[in-house]
């Protein structure tokens, strides 16, 4: 029993040792970047350093502080709409079989299959009309699009695994509706509806097009500025603001990693997804 | 984790509901003015307090440096206007905002005050009404501007008439470094010959790409002995007779070129990447001011130098335009005058901030002002723009750009 617990164990370093390799490797060379200041083919190393870049990217004029706000603030708040559209609609796809069900899947993926930059410039027309243009509400919203479908399908998963029978023994017992969610459903479903927020914030994070066109220029976020430079072969700053890039969804991931620990019967629903 | 999200949202709808409010208010204010009546000292009134949402490329930090810092500052001193500037990728981006808005009938409510632009966007702008115009020579600085000069008077041959304000001046440049390469090719007969004898030590970026495009016309160029037969509008039979020539010239040398020319880099930037690390021995650039920029941020080697060819290169202008549904035109006219005076130009000329060309004309400028601007110092990397226009070149008809582009696609590249 105890050997092989230690194989186990093992086996779980090495899988946690590539994992972090994978994870940690890709990200040496842009923390060397964002500190190079020559850097030629084939030298293995930066032949100068400087730390310009970092001097640019905490300065004012380049608004890089402003724009990681900004874009934290979007990425949470088109999680909360996420949640408050997401968690209903994959109860009903998850739990129910209605007429028309399969073609209510079809269109919540849409969004996924068809780019977004195919399809911005009549979104922008709409959100024009609707007077959702040029706002941080409006990128919100606009975000919702390809990041909803990802909520939507985890938590149709979680609940198809999920029994709600429990929800009925809760209120039998003298639970009201609002008790019996919280103390039943929630902890039931947790684990997957933090996969589902985690998705919701990273596609939130990382749009690009969207972003552009709905905010017109008044919603700076990184993506914006982080393109502005890869896109111009400045290596230094890319790597810079590259770094500031991924830390909130490290962090996010750090946060969350506990609930995500498989020991709660819905998580092993999301196998099926 | 579920309750912080949803008082992070609660807080978030409100934030996000009163900044909505924020931006749509103002708007209205100033929404639709007719300034062809008013004189300048009016329009500078009307622009205190105002804010300019200037849309250009984000891709260099001297730039947006010299732009947000020192521009955005002044603006503020001089004017009281906020300055606010959108970092783009590619200018075609905000031309399709404009473009959106038009499509919404949002006419006076855009969220675009200031475009850095120049040929084919221009063309888009103004042939689809989507350019503000008629205001230049209300502008004091205009008296700066020489309009005489048919390179500043038409964008890529398209007539200007009032609807941007001149900017920067560029003139096409090859870059070389002098410690590999000791004798780089000067015209492009040489070039053609220098290919043959240096394989995999030149290619250029395909014709998608903005200076992949003005590479081939100094091609095509060279093989209509001129650009003398090409001027003015699109001629077909001019084309099918030089076309052939160009192409002959760019296949003769594909097989020399890098990689064995099976592909081409598809954006400046990847030529950029390709010069850096010693790959190709030679790098272009329709703005030379690159080249120092580069050696300073340490994307060039020290020993970079910089020509233009004998038989001379292509220059052009570019420029401001303020979109026709602009809700702050005032104080993006105070800007575009801004930006084309003495010391806007003079503070964008020195090497150390970005170098680059000024766009008015050193023969209206006081003596004391064009001995300021001989005595600059120059990027030892960067080309002078006065001995480069000495040999300019004018630029096409973007019919004739768009005709050269596809016949590249077609009949090289494939």
């Amino acid at each position: 029993m105890t050997i092989k617990k230690q194989g186990l164990s093992w086996i779980a370093w090495l899988s946690l040792g590539l994992m972090l390799t994978w994870l940690i490797l890709p990200l040496l060379p842009l923390a060397l970047w964002s500190i190079s200041h020559r850097w030629y083919f084939p030298d293995i190393l930066p032949s100068e350093y400087s730390l310009h870049a970092w001097k640019y990217v905490f300065s004012d004029t380049a608004g890089v502080m402003t724009a990681l706000g900004q874009t934290t603030l979007i990425a949470l708040g088109t999680t909360a709409l996420a949640v408050l559209i997401g968690v209903p609609a994959g109860r009903a796809l998850g739990l129910y079989h209605f007429k028309g069900k399969a073609l209510v899947e079809l269109l919540i993926l849409a969004p996924t299959i068809v780019p977004g930059i195919a399809v911005v410039l009549g979104i922008h027309v709409v959100f024009l009309k609707l007077g959702l243009a040029n706002s941080l509400f409006g990128v919100m919203i606009v975000h919702l699009i390809p990041a909803l479908p990802y909520m939507v399908l985890v938590m149709a998963g979680v609940f198809a695994n999920y029994n709600p029978a429990i929800e009925a023994q809760a209120r039998s017992l003298g639970a009201n509706p609002l008790q019996a969610f919280w103390y039943v459903t929630l902890p039931a479903i947790l684990p997957g509806l933090l996969v589902g927020c985690f998705f919701t914030f990273l596609v939130s994070w990382s749009q690009y097009i969207l972003t552009l066109v709905i905010g017109g220029g008044r919603v700076a976020t990184l993506p914006l500025l982080l393109f502005n430079f890869a896109t111009s072969g400045r290596n230094d700053i890319t790597g810079a603001i590259g770094i500031l890039y991924i830390l909130p969804g490290v962090i996010v991931l750090v946060l969350a990693a506990r609930h995500l620990s498989g020991r709660n019967s819905a998580a092993g629903s999301l196998r099926q997804i | 984790m579920m309750r912080l999200l949803k008082t992070a949202g609660r807080k978030t709808v409100v934030a996000a509901m009163a900044s909505l409010l924020a931006v749509i208010a103002p708007l209205n204010a100033t929404a639709a003015e007719d300034f062809s009546n008013k004189n300048w000292d009016e329009i500078v009134a009307a622009a205190k307090g105002g804010t300019v949402n200037w849309f250009m490329w984000g891709g260099a930090d001297n730039i947006n440096q010299y732009v947000s810092a020192w521009v955005g500052n002044e603006l503020s001193a001089r004017y009281d206007i906020t300055l606010n500037r959108v970092g783009i990728n590619d200018t075609a981006e905000a031309v399709n905002l404009v473009l959106g808005e038009k499509q919404a009938g949002v006419d006076d409510t855009g969220a675009v005050d200031l475009i850095w632009i120049n040929g084919g966007n221009f063309r888009t702008m103004k042939q689809g009404g989507l350019v503000f115009c008629g205001y230049v020579d209300k502008l004091p600085n205009n008296a700066l501007i020489n309009w005489q000069d048919a390179s500043i008077a038409n964008d890529f041959g398209l007539a200007v008439e009032g609807c941007e304000v001149p900017w920067n001046r560029t003139q096409f440049a090859f870059a070389y470094d002098a410690a590999r390469t000791p004798k780089p090719p000067r015209s492009i007969t040489e070039l053609i010959d220098w290919v043959k004898a240096n394989p995999g030590e030149f290619t250029y970026p395909a014709a998608s790409d903005f200076n992949g495009s003005v590479f081939i016309r100094h091609v095509f160029y060279h093989a209509a002995g001129g650009p003398e037969k090409l001027l003015g509008d699109f001629d077909q039979a001019t084309f099918d007779a030089v076309a052939p020539k160009a192409w002959a010239i760019l296949n003769d040398m594909k097989p020399h070129l890098w990689r064995a020319g099976n592909t081409y880099p598809t954006s400046i930037t990847a030529l950029q990447q390709l010069f850096s690390n010693r790959e190709v021995a030679l790098y272009f650039n329709y703005d030379p001011a690159i080249f120092g920029i580069n050696v300073e941020n340490g994307i060039f080697p020290k020993s970079t130098r910089s020509y233009g060819l004998k038989d001379g290169t292509i220059g052009n202008t570019n420029y401001v335009a303020i979109p026709y549904n602009s809700p702050n035109k005032a104080a993006a006219m105070v800007l575009a005058n801004f930006l084309t005076s003495f010391d806007a130009q003079y503070e964008k000329a020195k090497p150390d901030v970005w170098g680059a060309a000024p766009a008015i004309d050193a023969a209206k400028l006081s003596a004391d002002q064009r001995s300021r601007f001989e005595a600059l110092p120059r990027n030892p990397a960067v080309v002078s723009s006065q001995e480069l226009a000495k040999k300019a070149l004018p630029e096409l008809h973007p019919d004739w750009i768009k005709a050269i582009e596809k016949g590249w696609q077609e009949n090289v590249a494939e």
